[in-house]
């Protein structure tokens, strides 16, 4: 870990990312939305409802990375007009993933947060490019990545001038195969070890079962993560991607009111009597 | 080709038809002003006889007759609405035009292509009235316009603080990607300098930024987009790509409107322009007059004299209106303080802003 120059534990304190009014490693931040932005009205019922749950910030994809070249790739720009207009409604920020160098100022112009996904970790242009942007990064792990790896990503992008890095863990590549990808809890304790950046965890597209996402979201917090991400859609049967891994608005609602009552138990000062 | 794209051709035409022949009836409406009477049989069947020279043969004469007919029966019937012709700089869709609409609601607006087209006009009586933008909140005081008005013989009747939001526009065939080059006012394009520079684009100063759109709907520039208003993006069948570009929150432009006459009203604002000799509290001398009287000043700048390098003018604008007693007898000491100074006029303030 000799080269984090900027990004390891020794260099800085505990680094809070401003997002308009939210501050990322603070309080216990809730991004939630749709995997991919299908249409406005989707965008929008799905926004409302996030935020009448309390969700912090809207997540939507307009430009999709996906496995086959031949499925749905995102609405593109009209995905980030979309989006553009729901914070309009709601006041929620937006977080968008960008996967191409090219695209990086025009997704700045109308995101509040810029997401490089999994699959672009060590995308090292495109880590230069974010990192001259004047929007903070949600960086996710790699999901083959080691920790070193993934923070010396994060360098790249300190080291452009930009020094709001989100981290975000997101499962990795084991032999099981019950889930989508093994959640690695253990990077939330020990990323705070080794770095300032705050840390939050995707529980949707690590387990990849609806089932697990609650039980997976109270352990993330207890774990000491600074917030979730968590895939919503209004409908998801007919959602055009991860449609067996996204909450309904009622699932949503119901896991976050478990969710700050846990956070503020696990952050009580103790108690004299005990 | 296919059907679908047919028929888009023929809906760019049919939309394209429809903005020439709008541009067609504001000139019918300007010749109104060089002619005795609206009617000229002679100059109609001039017109008709031409018409039926031309060999368009999947026409027949008695439709090409028929329809220039209409045209020109619609054309004389505008002509006796009277409606005020009022000048603005640029082309339709211009932020002067929003202005006009907002300043005479009943207007012929006619767009010109320079400012000084639009003082000469209004001075020649080519035009009823004239629109021009005096200051920006962002960029500050228009100078072209400022400098004529201190030779115009023109009177200030009226003000419209108009909002601008600019759009970055593009025709649907323009990949965003591709965009290298926008087209624009000078004004706008330095109103959003910021979003230029963080997506590396290169501003091309235009004429106006209507006049950019409309550009870019018929000729397609490569790489090229445009800043104006969303009404441009209606008028000339443009997408959007980003509204509110510029760099302030609180971009908002300040038009003048012009006339022969003076305002006769009284009104609540008062605009001077004045020049100093070069001594030593000339200036403070004329700006304690207003002090003393108790009147409010909205606006002070200072303007180099194209003519007198190193002496400047001043423009100011006070509250009240020069039919008040106490505005009246400031501006009657003034003169003597001054070298030059002129009265622009008396006129209902804009307070939406």
């Amino acid at each position: 870990m000799k080269n984090l120059r900027l990004a390891s534990r020794e260099t800085a304190r505990h680094t809070i990312v401003n997002v308009s009014d939210v501050e990322v490693g603070r309080d216990l931040v809730v991004i939630a939305g749709p995997c991919s932005v299908e249409s406005e009205e989707q965008t929008l019922i799905t926004a409302r409802a996030v935020k009448a749950a309390g969700a912090d910030m809207l997540r939507g994809g307009a430009f999709k990375p996906r496995t086959s070249p031949y499925a749905f790739q995102g609405l593109g720009l009209n995905g980030l007009k979309i989006l553009a207009e729901a914070r309009n409604e709601t006041g929620l920020p937006i977080v968008t993933e960008v996967i191409d160098p090219r695209d990086v100022s025009w997704v700045a112009e109308f995101a509040d947060v810029l997401q490089i996904g999994t699959r672009n970790m060590q995308n090292y242009s495109l880590l230069k490019e974010v990192g001259r942007a004047r929007r903070p990064v949600l960086l996710k792990r790699g999901m083959y990545s080691t920790l070193e790896e993934w923070l010396n990503c994060a360098e790249y992008v300190l080291s452009e001038g930009n020094p709001n890095v989100i981290l975000c863990e997101r499962g990795i590549r084991t032999f099981e195969k019950y889930t989508r990808n093994t959640l690695d809890l253990s990077a939330v304790p020990a990323i705070k070890e080794l770095t300032h950046l705050p840390i939050i965890v995707d529980p949707t597209h690590s387990t990849g079962r609806l089932s697990l996402i609650g039980p997976m979201s109270m352990a993330a917090v207890a774990a000491g993560a600074d917030g979730l991400m968590i895939e919503v859609h209004n409908n998801p049967e007919e959602a055009l991607c991860d449609a067996d891994q996204a909450y309904t608005p009622d699932m949503f609602a119901d896991i976050m009111r478990r969710l700050r009552p846990l956070k503020a138990f696990l952050t009580q000062e103790p108690c004299a009597a005990a | 080709m296919k059907l679908e794209e047919i028929r888009l051709k023929i809906d760019k035409i049919d939309r394209e038809l429809l903005v020439l022949l709008q541009e067609r009836m504001g000139l019918a409406l300007r010749s109104k002003k060089f002619k005795e009477t609206i009617s000229d049989p002679d100059r109609e069947e001039d017109m008709l006889a031409r018409v039926e020279r031309l060999n368009l043969d999947l026409m027949e004469r008695s439709f090409t007759r028929q329809l220039l007919k209409t045209i020109i029966e619609e054309s004389k019937r505008l002509q006796e609405e009277d409606r005020p012709l009022v000048a603005f700089q640029g082309e339709h869709g211009a932020y002067g035009e929003v202005a006009s609409r907002r300043l005479i609601p009943n207007g012929a607006y006619i767009p010109c292509m320079e400012f000084n087209d639009v003082f000469r006009g209004v001075e020649k009586g080519y035009f009823d009235m004239g629109v021009v933008p005096v200051e920006n909140s962002l960029e500050g005081a228009v100078t072209q316009v400022n400098d004529l008005l201190t030779t115009t013989e023109l009177n200030v009747i009226g003000e419209a603080k108009v909002a601008v939001n600019h759009c970055l526009l593009t025709t649907e065939a323009t990949d965003y990607r591709d965009i290298r080059m926008v087209y624009s006012h000078p004004q706008a394009l330095a109103q959003c300098r910021g979003f230029l520079l963080r997506n590396k684009l290169e501003p091309c100063p235009y004429y106006d930024t209507a006049g950019a759109a409309k550009m870019l709907a018929r000729e397609n520039p490569r790489a090229g987009a445009a800043i104006a208003s969303a009404l441009c993006a209606e008028l000339y069948n443009l997408e959007i790509l980003k509204a509110g570009i510029e760099d302030g929150p609180a971009n908002t432009t300040r038009f003048l409107l012009l006339s022969r006459k003076p305002y006769d009203q009284g009104g609540d604002k008062t605009s001077i322009v004045f020049a100093t000799t070069h001594e030593a509290g000339r200036l403070y001398a004329v700006l304690r007059l207003f002090a003393e009287a108790d009147v409010n000043l909205t606006r002070i700048a200072s303007m180099p004299l194209r003519t007198d390098p190193g002496n400047y003018c001043f423009f100011l604008d006070c509250e009240g209106s020069a039919l008040d007693e106490k505005v009246a007898e400031v501006l009657r000491q003034m003169a003597d303080l001054t070298i030059s100074m002129k009265n622009l006029g008396s006129y209902p303030a804009d307070t939406a802003m």
